[in-house]
């Protein structure tokens, strides 16, 4: 019996997933780059949450002074709408950057990439990159997914490069 | 802070395990003549110096494997069918270069008790050794890919012990045991006991936590030498053997 | 031989349980400055390094590519890798050079160099480099909230008696795996209970606790472990690549995180290919800046047994902190682990880190007694809260942590245990009783507690993943069961994971929500009369002063 249930909950969850990735790519809103603010942010404009709550969006598409209590009781607001837009994500990136941080700038510009992808498979792709997981084809088909499915064009340079560095370096399926 | 285990006898498993590590401890008379001079004196009496090096040197590199009567080879370890078997893996030093764990058991008597508790529970125990790696989630991963029930346990020389289960990933576990110094056979039997459960498919309660948090601080250096001494011994890309045991 | 009877009574003193070790530099065992240690160097031709630290680019390990292709400003790095390293040093101790002007060298350094930089400090050198170069202003500490029965009622009283002693972070583990989602839920509630804008943390494996995260149970992750050497990261089942993803991962989530690192890990691990701890450990620092993940939890962590076992080790624990510093990352400084049988010796572990200040002075503090510190115990524990505050009251020092009130413990600690119970309770999860709350409540270790099923709990713990259970049903169930104000604390830590301010470095919330990081409360110390002062942080000041068992001239009796 509770393998019944648990096989419902597995197969209602990926439905779930299914949805969320369907509207997250139907709804272009938070993943357009020229809606970002013409001029680039910087320490002046943190936090976003005082400074500029207008510009914050959920994932979903949702405003950030929408997401109240209220709307969570009356399931306006779920989950999915508690996800960070890859914009967010990039504006926080110009922050850091002006703010003499760089590095983290280039990790929030892969985060923003990745946002679209469900958490199921985002998990699945960390495993594929730990090492002996994958051969070097198994990485590279990664690529294009990345790149073709999610348009993410970072990572999928970078599950390229840990390709050919697990070649090198001897970290590929069977090395061990 | 509670401390609860006897720091006299701490203290003297420390010394041991020092001892037999190669760390001398000063025990012998002291010459009162030796003033000036004294190269030659100190050349035979001082416990370091020479001593360590030579010591040093086993720890540096690998060094052949002890035959043992009670821990025979028998080939590569085959993939087990039978839902039946609790895998064991032992890392690459366990019984034929190192031979107990940091608090002295012996690792003949540690893997009897393993094997004891599995067949409580009226199932089957196979053995095998590891030489791929020293990590003790790693060598019970690769054990439970061959175990026919999917279980294995993982052991290193210094007695650090896990329950993993086929699908899960390396790191993660069923049930883990860092803190060897506070293991004693009785749990090294519940472990293998309650690792024939899950291997039953039942959900027995974890083998009770013991936490000393001081067994840390004693034994954290100690552990560490042990554990270059299996890491000397692994052998990259060496699939694990089948080990037939006789604990007669 | 007979025995010398004051060496005799000296070898009954605690500091003779500790372990000591003599160097062994082929096999790691060196602090730092060991004689296998590179030299530092760099060459760059047409953008691209080719030499790094006396190694050819055909040469490199994964962990020498992906520094050289991302962990190095490479503009000035010639120009700087020419300075003298005692330059360099001098300037972190300088108060006249800005915090800005040293980190515009320092990020060009090699990790070979850096190491070199910092062993030119002695160890009152560390603690003024130290005081200027953390990345916020204003210090603090972390908590560690376990037992070793995984009770979560106890969890959630804990966490909500350590939030209310004012610490910002809380982290807890499991004795066993499967309880993870229960230890989250239950310490996630037990903050929010105790001060809304605490963040909480679950740390298990890397893929469970990543999960744990995207449900909305935690709000950052920390032990996303990194290493100095290729063999010791394999061993710890991650490349560069595959940590540098998931710190992607996390932030396209939402949540805070940060690398852990530290001495001595190579060498337990067995693989340090005969370099120092602190030049190993220089890497991860680096290894970290390069895949642009925030912070660091560095300065030995769980084994510090290993740099506290050599010469010079706590001082170049210290340094490590420092290093990590340097490079502009947010430190979490270790202080995290049972160190010694010494409690002179346990004081001397932390004293550079609490005189100077960091991020997180501890990495965390243990708020339960030590023997319910899943995390093998930390070096303070419950049992040392008021020395510590009497430490803090006597050096006017802010350790992170104030003096509470019993009687407001008792409270808060009876309203976690019941918010926890609403939400099992409304989750459908196995019964907390009313015994068990006021045990939780009153009750010092989880020998105070009644006994759970815990087969049942962790059956429970694993259908809550499954059932997809996220933060939004333990807002709705806390709401259904009139904890309001607990409930808009955890959503209002879901909308601030939508924000993504904290991800920032250093960052932390106060009470109203309000982010405190190094964007925003950037660390100006510049000498005497700048930086921050505790005087000046006056509410602060007053909570430590205030100790309750300090004698009141002007209320007694003669």
């Amino acid at each position: 019996m509770s393998e019944i249930d648990d096989l419902v909950a597995k197969v209602a969850s990926q439905l779930g997933a299914q949805v969320n990735q369907s509207s997250s790519s139907s709804n272009t809103d938070t993943d357009n780059t020229s809606s970002l603010p013409s001029k680039e942010l910087d320490a002046s404009d943190y936090p976003l949450y005082k400074k500029h709550p207008d510009l914050v969006k959920s994932a979903s598409g949702e405003d950030l002074k929408d997401i109240t209590f209220d709307n969570v009781l009356n399931n306006k607001i779920g989950p999915k709408d508690l996800r960070i837009a890859p914009n967010t994500l990039r504006m926080q990136g110009q922050i850091a950057k002006n703010a003499g941080r760089a590095a983290i700038q280039r990790n929030m510009q892969r985060a923003a990439e990745l946002t679209k992808i469900p958490d199921a498979r985002l998990l699945e792709m960390y495993g594929a990159l730990r090492p002996y997981r994958s051969t070097k084809q198994e990485l590279l088909d990664i690529a294009d997914e990345l790149l073709n499915k999610y348009n993410a064009k970072v990572c999928s340079n970078w599950f390229k490069e840990a390709a050919d560095n697990y070649e090198t370096r001897k970290k590929l399926k069977g090395d061990n | 802070m509670s401390n609860t285990i006897d720091e006299d006898l701490l203290k003297r498993i420390i010394k041991q395990v020092l001892v037999e590590s190669g760390v001398k401890t000063t025990d012998k008379p002291i010459s009162f003549k030796d003033d000036k001079g004294s190269a030659t004196a100190t050349a035979g009496g001082t416990p370091t110096g020479t001593q360590t090096a030579e010591d040093r040197s086993t720890l540096d590199h690998a060094v052949p494997e002890e035959k043992l009567d009670w821990f025979k080879h028998v080939g590569v370890a085959k993939q087990g069918f039978s839902q039946d078997e609790v895998v064991i893996a032992v890392a690459p030093a366990f019984a034929e270069v190192l031979t107990k764990n940091m608090t002295g058991l012996a690792h003949k008597d540690i893997l009897r008790q393993l094997v004891a508790g599995i067949e409580e529970e009226g199932l089957k125990a196979r053995i095998i050794k590891v030489y791929r790696t020293s990590d003790v989630s790693f060598c019970a991963a690769e054990g439970d890919k061959l175990s026919g029930s999917g279980i294995a346990i993982g052991i290193q020389s210094k007695g650090t012990t896990v329950i993993h289960q086929k699908d899960q990933d390396p790191l993660s576990n069923l049930e883990l045991f860092p803190q060897a110094p506070v293991l004693t056979l009785d749990t090294y039997r519940q472990i293998g006991k309650n690792a024939a459960q899950y291997a039953k498919s039942m959900s027995p309660s974890p083998v009770p936590t013991v936490n000393d948090q001081m067994a840390r601080v004693a034994y954290q250096a100690i552990s560490a030498l042990l554990h270059i001494k299996e890491t000397k011994q692994v052998v990259v890309g060496k699939p694990a053997e089948e080990i037939e045991v006789n604990f007669d | 031989m007979k025995r010398q009877k004051r060496f005799e009574m000296l070898e009954k003193r605690p500091i003779h349980q500790d372990g000591f070790v003599k160097e062994w530099p082929s096999e790691g065992l060196v602090a730092m400055m060991g004689p296998n240690d590179p030299k530092p160097s760099i060459k760059i031709e047409n953008g691209v390094v080719t030499e790094l630290d006396g190694k050819k680019r055909e040469d490199f390990d994964l962990i020498d590519s992906y520094i050289a292709e991302y962990g190095i400003v490479l503009d000035n790095a010639e120009k700087v890798m020419a300075m003298d390293s005692t330059k360099i040093a001098n300037m972190l101790v300088d108060p006249n050079v800005s915090r800005k002007d040293v980190i515009k060298v320092t990020l060009s350094l090699t990790p070979a160099k850096a190491e070199e930089v910092i062993s030119k400090l002695n160890f009152g050198e560390m603690i003024m480099a130290v005081q200027k170069m953390r990345a916020r202003r204003t210090p603090a500490t972390q908590a560690h909230v376990t037992n070793v029965r995984d009770n979560p009622v106890l969890i959630a009283a804990d966490a909500a008696d350590a939030a209310q002693r004012g610490f910002p972070e809380l982290e807890t583990t499991t004795a066993v795996a499967r309880y993870a989602p229960f230890n989250a839920i239950s310490l996630l509630v037990g903050a929010q209970t105790g001060r809304p804008g605490v963040l909480s943390q679950c740390s298990v494996e890397e893929a469970t606790e990543l999960n744990l995260g995207m449900k909305g149970f935690t709000a950052y992750a920390e032990t996303i472990s990194v290493y100095g050497t290729d063999q010791v990261f394999t061993d710890g089942d991650d490349t560069p690549w595959s940590k540098g993803f998931l710190a992607s991962c996390y932030a396209s989530r939402g949540l805070k995180m940060r690398f852990t690192s530290g001495s001595g890990s190579e060498v337990m691990m067995g693989y340090t290919e005969g370099k120092s701890m602190l030049y190993l450990e220089s890497r991860c620092i680096f290894i970290t800046k390069a895949s642009g993940v925030q912070g660091l939890q560095n300065g030995g962590v769980s084994c510090i047994g290993i740099p506290g076992a050599v010469p010079s080790g706590i001082r170049s624990v210290l340094g490590e902190n420092l290093l990590c510093m340097m490079m502009d990352i947010e430190c979490a400084s270790g202080c995290d682990q049972s160190f010694s049988h010494s409690d002179m010796r346990r004081t001397e572990r932390m004293i550079g880190q609490f005189v100077a200040g960091t991020d997180y002075i501890s990495s965390g503090y243990s708020s339960t007694p030590n023997y319910d510190n899943t995390f093998a115990g930390s070096n303070t524990d419950a049992y040392d809260y008021d020395d510590y505050y009497i430490m803090e009251r006597d050096l006017a020092v802010n350790g992170g942590i104030h003096p509470v009130n019993e009687q407001d413990i008792i409270k808060i600690r009876s309203k976690a245990a019941h918010a926890i119970q609403a939400v099992f309770d409304q989750l459908g999860l196995p019964k907390i009783t009313d015994e068990e709350v006021e045990a939780a409540t009153y009750a010092n270790s989880s020998k105070d507690m009644p006994d759970r099923n815990m087969v049942e709990d962790m059956k429970a713990a694993q259908e809550l993943l499954d059932r997809g259970i996220t933060a939004i049903d333990i807002v709705k169930a806390l709401n259904d069961s009139d904890f309001k104000d607990v409930a808009q604390a955890v959503l209002n830590l879901q909308k601030q994971k939508v924000c993504g301010d904290f991800l920032q470095t250093s960052s932390i919330f106060d009470k109203n929500w309000n982010i405190i990081s190094a964007v925003n409360n950037p660390n100006d110390y510049q000498g005497p009369g700048t930086g921050y002062r505790l005087q000046n942080d006056k509410d602060e000041w007053e909570r430590i002063k205030d100790v309750p068992f300090a004698m009141d001239p002007g209320h007694m009796q003669f």
